[in-house]
C-alpha cells in the first residue's frame, strides 16, 4: 500500500459541518490530504440528531451512520474554539496547514477573530474555502440555507416536476452533495494555484449561487429569446415534451419519444425503468425487442414528430409491454439491442443489485470503532498513479486530540491533561467517552 | 483598481484539450472558466450538440445553439477529424504541448485509434488524461448506451423524487431536470483532474483518470445510501421536500401570487421556534394562536404540528407574495426560501451585488447576452468567463497556423480532406 496520494502533505483544517462543508473535505481527504476536523459537541449538527443510528446502538455522537459515511478519511480535534486559549490553538495549527474550510454563516469566523486578513498573519498563503449559504459577499450574506432552501430560491426546485402540478423539486438536499463539491474544486484550484504562484486566497463560494448555473440553458433561453420557464407544459415531468404544449426544447437533451418511466413486473413501488429513444434506428430497434407489436408499425409512430404527437397512446402501448418484464430483464434486453434504457434504483438496488457497481467496488465495507463493519461509499474516479481511496473511518469525536495536540503540535502530555481539566479540549460538564480517558492516562 | 490587465485565472497557463460530447462539456465551461486555455476539438462541421436548442430566435442552426453557447464558454475550437491519419498526427502534436486530455468516446475508441493515454504519455510523461463516461472503462455496463433520464433512473435520483399521492395519484418517480447527470459526473471528473494537477505540481509526472457518470449519480443522493446501509430502509418520495422512511410534514405552501414558498417547519418544532415563528407572524397579525402559553410544553407543540404548519403557516404564506415572505422570514432568521422560476434570478439583488451576471460579447452578432456567472468569488485569481463558445473551426488558423506552423496552402488540403 505504498502508492502515492495526490494531496501527500496537505493539510486541511476543517471547521465545517452538517453536510455540505464535510462531504467536501471527505473528497480532500479520499486524495490523500489529512484533514483536520475541528469539532465541539455542544454546537454539534452532523453527528446529532441522527435518523441513521443501527437500531441495534444507543443513538450518541459516535454513531450515526450518514455521519461516517460522509466523513471517512479525517481525524477530530476536539477544541473550543471560542476560548482564548482554543483560538490559540488553532492558529497554531493554521499555521502549518495549507487550506482552511468551513460552512458556517458570513461572519462567524471573523466573529471568532480567524478571518481572512487575520488567517494570513498567521499563514501567508492559506488557501480559506468559506462555504456559507449565500457567501461572504453581498447584501443577503445573512441569509441561510439548508439544500432545499438554496434548489428553492435559486431555480432547481421549479424544473423539476409534472406540469400543473406543484414542483415536485429534489428529493433530497442535491446542493449539500453539490456544494460540497464547489467546495473541494475550490480548494483544489486554489491549491493550484497556489503551487504555481506561491499566493494564497480567500474562495468565498455560496450553496444558493452555486445553484444558479445548474439552470444554464433555461436562463439563456430568458435572457436571449425572453422565453422564461413559467410557461405551459414545463417543467414536462420525466419527458422531454408534454404533449399539447407547444414544442420547445425542455433544456435535459434531445426532444425526442419515447423518453419516459414505465411500470415493470411485478409493479412495486421502484419497479419502474426508463426508456429514451434519440433517433429513429433507436425506435424500431425498440419495436423488434417488444416483438414487433402491430400497434408499434401504425405510420403515426414512424417519425420523431408522430412519436411526440401521439405521446400518450405511445407511452400507454410501451407499459402494457414493460409491465411484462422485471426491470434487469428489460434493461438488459434492450441494452443488448442498442436501446437506451435503464432501471429505476432505489439504494437498496444500487448497493445490493447493480452489477456495475458491484464490479467497479463502488461499496466497500470498512470498520468503524462504534458502528462495525459497514459499506461505505467510494469514489466514481480511478486515478492510475494516486488513487482515491477511504483509508480511515469516520473518527470518533475528539479521537485524535491527543494525537495532533501532542504529536503535531508539540505541547507536552501534562498540557492536554491540562486542557481538557479547564474546558479547552472538552466541556468539562460533559461526560467524557472512555477513550478520552484513555488518551489522558 | 487600475484598468489594467484583469487578474489570471486559478488555471492560468494550461492548457487542456477537449474532446467532448454533452456527457463533458461542462467539466471542459468549468476548467475554461477557471482560466485555463481549453480548445475544444469537434469534428469537422461541427460537435453535435450544436444541434440542440434552443435556439436564438428560435432559428436552428449550428451557431445558434444557446445549450452550446452556455456549456462551451472560455474555450477556443477547432475541427480536427482523429478518423484520418492527418487527422491523429495533428492531434499527437496538440496533445505533445498540453497538460489535460478530457474525452468522452466509447470505451476503447481512443485506444482504436492510437491515442489513449499509453501512446499519448509516452511523448508527453506530464500529461493528464481523463475519460469521462456513462459507466467507465470496465464492467458489464460499460458499453451499455444513456441519457441524462436514464442516469437519473439509475443513479437513485428518481427513486427519491416525486410527489405526494394526494398531490398526484400514482406519479411516476420524477427525475429532475436540466441535464444534472452531466453535471454530477463534471463535478467529480474536474476534481479527479485537479487532483492530478495539483499531484503534478509535486511530482512532476501525468496519469490517467477513468471517471464513470453513473457512480458521480449514484454519490449524489444524500443520506439515501446511508439510510439503507444503517436502517435497511428504501426511503418515500414526497412532494418538494426530503425523501423519507415515513411521511414528514409538508414543506412547500403556495403563496398569494400562485408561487409557492419553502419553509422548513416539520422537526424544528419546539418552543423556542414557536416563540421566533409567532414574532414572525404577528408582525402581519397572523400569530394565531400561537402565543398561547401552552405552547411552552413541547408535548402540546408535538399534537398541534398540523394545526401549526397546515393552518398558521400555509394561511401566513397564502396571505403575502411569495418574495415578501421569503426576505421577511430571513431577516428574522428562517431558512425558508421562495420557489422561483430562473427567470426571476435576474432580478435577484443579491447576485448583482456579486457581480453575477456577465455580458458575453458575440461579435459575429453584433450583440452581447447576459450568462449566469460563477459560484464562487476568488480574491487572487477570479473565476470568469471569458469569452463566448466557439464557431465551428473559430481558431483553426491561429492553433494549426500560427501555433503548429502549418501553410494556409496545408490547411486548405487539410480542409478539402475533410480532416479539419
Amino acid at each position: 500500500m505504498s502508492r502515492p496520494r495526490a494531496l501527500e502533505n496537505i493539510r486541511v483544517v476543517d471547521f465545517s459541518w452538517v453536510r455540505a462543508g464535510p462531504w467536501a473535505t471527505r473528497w480532500l481527504g479520499a486524495l490523500g490530504a489529512e484533514i483536520i476536523k475541528i469539532e465541539w459537541p455542544e454546537n454539534e449538527r452532523g453527528r446529532l440528531p441522527s435518523t441513521t443510528t443501527p437500531h441495534s446502538l444507543e443513538v450518541n455522537l459516535n454513531t450515526s451512520g450518514n455521519f461516517n459515511d460522509t466523513n471517512v478519511n479525517k481525524k477530530s480535534l476536539s477544541l473550543n474554539v471560542r476560548s482564548a486559549k482554543g483560538l490559540k490553538i488553532v492558529k497554531r495549527l493554521i499555521a502549518i496547514s495549507d487550506i482552511v474550510i468551513e460552512n458556517f454563516s458570513s461572519r462567524v469566523l471573523q466573529k471568532w477573530g480567524l478571518g481572512y486578513q487575520e488567517l494570513c498573519k498567521v499563514k501567508p498563503d492559506i488557501v480559506y474555502v468559506s462555504m456559507s449559504g449565500y457567501g461572504h459577499t453581498g447584501r443577503h450574506h445573512h441569509y441561510t440555507t439548508f439544500g432545499p432552501v438554496a434548489q428553492a430560491v435559486s431555480g432547481l426546485t421549479y424544473i423539476s416536476g409534472l406540469p400543473d402540478k406543484p414542483p415536485a423539486g429534489w428529493g433530497w438536499s442535491y446542493m449539500d452533495d453539490t456544494g460540497g463539491m464547489y467546495g473541494a474544486m475550490s480548494a483544489l484550484t486554489g491549491l493550484y494555484h497556489r503551487n504555481m504562484t506561491g499566493r494564497g486566497q480567500h474562495i468565498d463560494l455560496s450553496q444558493m449561487v452555486a445553484s444558479v448555473p445548474l439552470n444554464g440553458p433555461a436562463l439563456l433561453d430568458f435572457t436571449v429569446n425572453g422565453r422564461g420557464s413559467r410557461r405551459a407544459g414545463y417543467p414536462p415531468g420525466n419527458r422531454a415534451h408534454w404533449p399539447g404544449t407547444p414544442l420547445v426544447n425542455n433544456y435535459r437533451g434531445p426532444t425526442v419519444a419515447p423518453h419516459n418511466a414505465y411500470r415493470t413486473h411485478p409493479g412495486e413501488y421502484n419497479d419502474w425503468c426508463v426508456i429514451v429513444c434519440h433517433s429513429d434506428e433507436e425506435w424500431q430497434r425498440l419495436v423488434q425487442v417488444m416483438g414487433g407489436p402491430a400497434w408499434a408499425s401504425s405510420p403515426k409512430f414512424a417519425t420523431a414528430i408522430g412519436r411526440l404527437q401521439h405521446q400518450q397512446e405511445l407511452d400507454e402501448q410501451i407499459e402494457a409491454w414493460s409491465m411484462t418484464l422485471g426491470k434487469y430483464e428489460l434493461t438488459q434486453r434492450c441494452q443488448a439491442a442498442g436501446v437506451r434504457a435503464l432501471p429505476v434504483q432505489s439504494a437498496e438496488d444500487r448497493v445490493e443489485h447493480d452489477p456495475q457497481l458491484r464490479h467497479r467496488e463502488m461499496y466497500l465495507a470498512m470498520e468503524h470503532a462504534a458502528l462495525g463493519l459497514h459499506k461505505v461509499q467510494n469514489a466514481p474516479f480511478k486515478l492510475s498513479e494516486t488513487p482515491a481511496s477511504n483509508h480511515l473511518p469516520s473518527p470518533l469525536i475528539g479521537q485524535h486530540t491527543r494525537e495532533i495536540v501532542e504529536s503535531l503540535l508539540g505541547f507536552s502530555h501534562e498540557e492536554l491533561r491540562v486542557g481538557f481539566a479547564d474546558g479547552t479540549f472538552w466541556p468539562t460538564n460533559r461526560k467524557r467517552f472512555p477513550y478520552m480517558e484513555e488518551m489522558l492516562q | 483598481m487600475s484598468e489594467a490587465q484583469p487578474l489570471p485565472g486559478p488555471l492560468a497557463g494550461l492548457r487542456i484539450l477537449e474532446l467532448a460530447d454533452e456527457t463533458g462539456q461542462f467539466c471542459g465551461k468549468l476548467l475554461g472558466d477557471l482560466g485555463a486555455d481549453v480548445v475544444k476539438i469537434e469534428p469537422p462541421g461541427g460537435e453535435r450538440n450544436r444541434h440542440v436548442g434552443p435556439f436564438l430566435d428560435d432559428i436552428p442552426h449550428p451557431e445558434r445553439s444557446l445549450s452550446f453557447w452556455y456549456y462551451n464558454t472560455s474555450k477556443r475550437g477547432i475541427t480536427l477529424s482523429l478518423e484520418t491519419a492527418d487527422g491523429r498526427r495533428l492531434f499527437r502534436r496538440l496533445a505533445a504541448t498540453s497538460d489535460v486530455i478530457l474525452e468522452t468516446f466509447p470505451p476503447g475508441f481512443p485506444a482504436s485509434l492510437g491515442l489513449d493515454y499509453d501512446s499519448l504519455s509516452l511523448q508527453n510523461p506530464r500529461v493528464i488524461m481523463c475519460s469521462l463516461t456513462p459507466f467507465g472503462q470496465t464492467g458489464p455496463w460499460r458499453d451499455y448506451l444513456s441519457s441524462d433520464l436514464l442516469h437519473m433512473a439509475a443513479g437513485g435520483e428518481m427513486a427519491s423524487t416525486g410527489y405526494d399521492q394526494a398531490d398526484a395519484p400514482n406519479a411516476p418517480p420524477i427525475a429532475p431536470g436540466g441535464g444534472n447527470a452531466w453535471h454530477m459526473g463534471g463535478h467529480f471528473a474536474c476534481m479527479a483532474i485537479m487532483a492530478a494537477l495539483v499531484y503534478r505540481t509535486v511530482a512532476g509526472q501525468g496519469q490517467y483518470i477513468d471517471t464513470s457518470i453513473h457512480e458521480a449519480c449514484a454519490l449524489t443522493t444524500e443520506a439515501a445510501i446511508a439510510n439503507y446501509i444503517y436502517r435497511g430502509e428504501v426511503v418515500r418520495r414526497q412532494t418538494g421536500r426530503h425523501h423519507a422512511a415515513g411521511p414528514t410534514p409538508r414543506t412547500q405552501f403556495q403563496a398569494k401570487d400562485g408561487t409557492y414558498v419553502c419553509a422548513l417547519v416539520g422537526g424544528r418544532l419546539n418552543p423556542k421556534y414557536i416563540g421566533e415563528l409567532a414574532d414572525l407572524l404577528d408582525s402581519y397579525g397572523m400569530a394565531g394562536d400561537l402565543r398561547d402559553p401552552k405552547y411552552k410544553d413541547p408535548a402540546v407543540i408535538a399534537a398541534n404540528t398540523s394545526h401549526i404548519i397546515d393552518d398558521l403557516v400555509a394561511n401566513f404564506i397564502a396571505s403575502l407574495p411569495a418574495e415578501e415572505v421569503y426576505h421577511a422570514a430571513q431577516d428574522r432568521g428562517f431558512t425558508w426560501g421562495v420557489v422561483r422560476a430562473p427567470e426571476a434570478l435576474l432580478d435577484d439583488a443579491h447576485l448583482h451585488d456579486r457581480g453575477f451576471w456577465k455580458e458575453v460579447e458575440h461579435p459575429e452578432l453584433g450583440r452581447s447576452f447576459v450568462y449566469p456567472g460563477e459560484a464562487a468569488i476568488y480574491n487572487g485569481s477570479p473565476w470568469r468567463i471569458s469569452r463566448r463558445a466557439p464557431l465551428i473551426g473559430e481558431h483553426n488558423i491561429e492553433i494549426f497556423g500560427d501555433e503548429l506552423g502549418l501553410s494556409r496552402g496545408e490547411l486548405s488540403i487539410l480542409a478539402e480532406n475533410r480532416v479539419i
